[in-house]
């Protein structure tokens, strides 16, 4: 393994390792645009510029390959200077428009400008001119003036999407990122771009405009979009979440996340969520009192309980601890969702498994000793009115299940319904019961990936006070029943 | 004194022609060739001293045995994209004598076993083009080319290319690129050429010149050829003279003859009224030389070098008294902004910048400050980009402004030429 010694401090790095992430490795950072780890080598922006001792002319730390006895210097004067120009090249053209700018705050220009520049500008011409909010698709906008071309979005959609959609016209300063005649950036990983432009150039339709970053605190969750489970970050303030980004897991989604997840969001907001309980249509029953009057209405009774993967391992064990442990007469049904395309895979990260915990489902009715029924088998309980009343753990995402509203009529004759959902809709009014329950961000708990792998999640918002998890919720039926303390 | 070793039989109608060319002694080289072991004629080319005609001067034999010593499918590229301002010796070679570079081509490939080989032509050489693949299917129909050539049992394919007119696609990475169906853009070194080019292939990129050469060193021997030039500059060069002198044109002289005597007997002395002032010696983008420096200069790759400039592709440009250094610079510099490709900041931005301030300086509107201004945005465009044209419009820049000083000072302060007023002759360029 060559050695290399960066800054003084040295590393054993495999064969083959670029100088700049070696450097990553010792937490030695080197100024960047257009090198990222998820993509091939542009070489362009010229920012990585380093010293290696013994060759007079300085070199992209991006594009060279550490050698055993390698002395690099990131921190000299002849380094800064030139990183101070790379720079530079890079903001003469580059419009001042920070204040009205979406990327201010997380501006890769703004950071290297406070860690390399602060200069008084000598570029006195007149600065290019090129097009100004362009829309590449449904969730992409471009800034061409703010551009710098560093290629890594052009570079996303041939790599990893292979969808080819962008390109950089033109040549010289009049060149242009642009997308090719009829063909919109509309592929379901978009907004990948945005997160990998280090700069203001692209902008999400969703986001842009909404909250300032410097208002968003960040915290890190599972995506409950499908059963892939890619790690996120969750931007959220006090008026809400507002927006998701992929963390790096090279275990289980890389570096990125797809456009669909991105929206997950969405069905965590207050205007989208059942905040209160409502029996039989009136809102406003406490929680407690609603859970006591439940437990007493369903002892004894015949009992159906569906159940979606959409619930955390710890929540499944408490449920079903109770109502397989605890209650006779009750029969399970799996309510897979997306059943169609239930075994699909987009080939990136996206899987037709619209829950993010379908194997912990299965492990925990495994540890119970249950046997769950399918869609069919509930269908035909239901024909056969087997059930007196029916609990419900139905789906966050909602638009995770394109099947839900055809399968209204079902639940509708199923009984007495206790529909246990974290969204409001009014599909659900003709239910006796609806529970409002807590989204993945405002839980702790487990989900099981399609691999297998166990990812933690943990509460950080809060957005439903009164919202309960399956665990509070078993916990308070138990008591009620008084098969529980 | 000329020598004409390349040069000959251009003055001969019928040259261009297969029949012609080979009335001349033309394919005889390649009989010899065939008869030799193909690493033989490498080292007879590395012997011969022989460095690359297209600008950079490195050693030909060298390079080509920088390819890895295995059967992987190789590629020989003739780089005959010619678009270096003031240079205009492929073209008449091309025009003049097809057959030579096809000979020289099939030589060489031989040299390093490929099958395959292009010519890169200039897409504005339509003339050029149209002889050239004239002189192709003469070659095919003879058997030159194809398989089994001249009953050696070496197959061997050759085609034309025509650009699409950029500058930037004489860079050989950037003539991959574009042969290889994309934007015409220098790729990222390493992987050099040699072991990863055209196609993701082991790929030589030559020279017209250089290749034309090797013909010759394969009909003479290395050794003779060793014997003109000077010690690292062997053999002639081919150089394109241009401005306002009494014999502009294409003069092939040995290297190391002083550049003194070269304007004086081959380029017939400078046109009367008009005095000597600079020199760009290479191609616009060679540090410019004054002419005191000039005339001590020999036209050699180390004289050129000592003297901080560069030998180049042999474009030499004569710069007299009545023209002015400002307007010529901003010239180049309209020149560079147009091509640099836009892939690298620096020289992406940097030339855009550098015209800029020259076009406002010829147009009345720069500020003293400029002239320094510009000389430090070149320093910082200097070697920090993938491919040379960063440099190359960086060091025209630095040699003006440092050796004319007092021209463009004056131009910023006066708001107009030191050297023709306020008469307007150089149009200035937006």
């Amino acid at each position: 393994m060559p050695k290399v010694t960066i800054n003084g401090k040295s590393i054993d790095v495999e064969a083959g390792t670029s100088v700049i992430k070696a450097a990553q490795l010792l937490n030695i950072p080197i100024a960047h645009y257009c090198w990222h780890e998820g993509l091939s080598v542009a070489g362009a922006c010229r920012m990585c510029l380093v010293e290696v001792e013994k060759n007079p002319k300085l070199q992209i730390a991006c594009n060279l390959p550490v050698t055993d006895g390698m002395v690099v210097h990131t921190e000299n004067e002849k380094v800064k200077d030139a990183v101070k120009w790379s720079l530079d090249f890079h903001l003469i053209n580059h419009p001042l428009d920070c204040p009205i700018c979406d990327q201010a705050g997380e501006c890769k220009l703004q950071d290297y400008y406070m860690n390399y520049g602060l200069y008084n500008p000598e570029m006195a011409e007149r600065k290019q001119k090129k097009n100004k909010a362009v829309s590449l698709g449904d969730r992409v906008v471009l800034d061409q003036e703010r551009c710098i071309l560093c290629s890594r979005c052009v570079r996303f959609t041939n790599e990893v999407t292979k969808t080819y959609e962008l390109g950089i016209f033109n040549r010289g300063d009049r060149s242009v990122l642009s997308t090719f005649e009829n063909r919109p950036l509309n592929n379901n990983y978009s907004v990948n771009t945005v997160d990998i432009c280090p700069v203001g150039a692209l902008t999400s339709k969703d986001f842009r405009f909404k909250q300032r970053v410097w208002f968003l605190k960040d915290f890190e969750s599972v995506c409950n979009g499908c059963s892939t489970g890619c790690n996120v970050k969750v931007s959220y303030n006090n008026n809400g979440v507002f927006r998701l980004r992929p963390k790096v897991n090279k275990e289980v989604n890389g570096f990125w996340m797809c456009d669909e997840g991105r929206d997950v969001y969405k069905f965590v907001n207050k205007e989208y969520r059942l905040d209160q309980v409502v029996e039989n249509k009136v809102k406003g029953k406490p929680m407690a009192l609603a859970l006591q009057e439940i437990g007493q209405k369903i002892k004894g009774q015949n009992l159906a309980v569906v159940v979606t993967g959409q619930y955390t391992v710890e929540e499944y064990d408490a449920f079903f601890e109770l109502f397989a442990g605890k209650l006779k007469n009750v029969k399970f049904y799996h309510w897979m969702g997306n059943e169609e395309n239930f075994e699909s895979f987009d080939g990136i990260l996206l899987r037709g498994d619209k829950n993010p915990n379908t194997q912990g489902l299965l492990k925990s009715m495994k540890k119970h000793g249950i046997k769950a029924g399918n869609w069919k088998d509930f269908e035909s309980a239901v024909v056969k009115k087997e059930m007196q009343m029916t609990v419900v753990a139905a789906p966050e995402n909602q638009k995770a299940y394109p099947e839900m509203k055809s399968r209204m009529k079902t639940f509708e004759n199923a009984g007495e319904v206790i529909w246990l959902s974290s969204c409001s809709s009014e599909d659900f009014n003709n239910f006796k019961w609806q529970i409002p329950m807590k989204s993945y961000l405002e839980k702790t708990g487990t989900f099981v990936n399609f691999k297998g792998i166990e990812q933690k999640i943990k509460a950080n918002v809060k957005i439903i006070p009164d919202a309960v998890d399956l665990v509070q919720l078993s916990a308070a039926l138990g008591e009620s029943i008084g098969v529980m303390r | 004194m000329e020598k004409k070793l390349l040069t000959e039989h251009y003055d001969k109608s019928d040259y261009v022609t297969l029949k012609g060319y080979q009335k001349q002694g033309g394919y005889e080289a390649l009989k010899k060739a065939f008869k030799m072991k193909p690493e033989d004629i490498v080292n007879e080319v590395k012997n011969s001293g022989l460095r690359g005609r297209g600008g950079a001067g490195f050693s030909t034999g060298m390079k080509w045995s920088f390819l890895p010593k295995n059967n992987e499918p190789r590629f020989l590229l003739c780089n005959a994209d010619e678009g270096e301002p003031g240079t205009f010796k492929d073209r008449l070679m091309m025009e003049r004598a097809p057959h030579q570079l096809i000979e020289g081509m099939i030589i060489s490939s031989f040299a390093i076993q490929s099958k395959k080989s292009y010519i890169y032509i200039r897409g504005e050489y339509m003339n050029s083009y149209k002889i050239v693949e004239k002189a192709l299917r003469e070659a095919y129909d003879a058997g030159l080319l194809g398989k089994n050539i001249m009953g050696s049992g070496f197959d061997h394919d050759m085609d034309v290319y025509r650009g699409a007119g950029a500058y930037i696609v004489g860079e050989e990475t950037a003539l991959i690129s574009s042969l290889e169906g994309k934007k015409g853009q220098p790729k990222l070194k390493p992987p050099f050429p040699a072991v990863q080019g055209y196609l993701r292939k082991p790929t030589i990129v030559n020279n017209v010149e250089t290749l034309a050469a090797v013909t010759w060193i394969i009909t003479h021997g290395a050794a003779e050829y060793k014997k003109i030039g000077t010690e690292k500059s062997a053999g002639t060069k081919v150089f394109s003279v241009s401005g306002n002198i009494n014999k502009p044109g294409v003069y092939e002289v040995p290297l190391g003859y002083p550049f003194k005597d070269f304007l004086q007997n081959e380029c017939g002395g400078m046109k009367p009224g008009y005095g000597f002032k600079a020199l760009i010696p290479g191609g616009s983008s060679c540090p410019v030389l004054t002419a005191e420096e000039a005339m001590k200069s020999t036209l050699d790759y180390e004289s050129m070098s000592q003297l901080g400039s560069m030998l180049g592709s042999g474009g030499v440009i004569i710069i007299d008294d009545k023209q002015c250094m400002v307007d010529i610079l901003n010239v180049l510099m309209n020149f560079y902004h147009h091509e640099s490709c836009g892939q690298c900041t620096p020289c992406r931005e940097g030339t855009g910048w550098l015209n800029k301030i020259t076009s406002s300086m010829v147009g009345g509107r720069a500020k003293m400050g400029d002239v320094a201004l510009l000389d430090k945005i070149a320093r910082h465009m200097l070697g920090t980009t993938i491919c040379a044209l960063s440099d190359a419009a960086a060091m025209p820049v630095m040699s003006f402004v440092t050796k004319f000083k007092d021209e463009f000072e004056f131009f910023a302060r006066e708001k107009k030429s030191k050297v023709r007023g306020d008469v307007v002759y150089a149009e200035s360029h937006h």
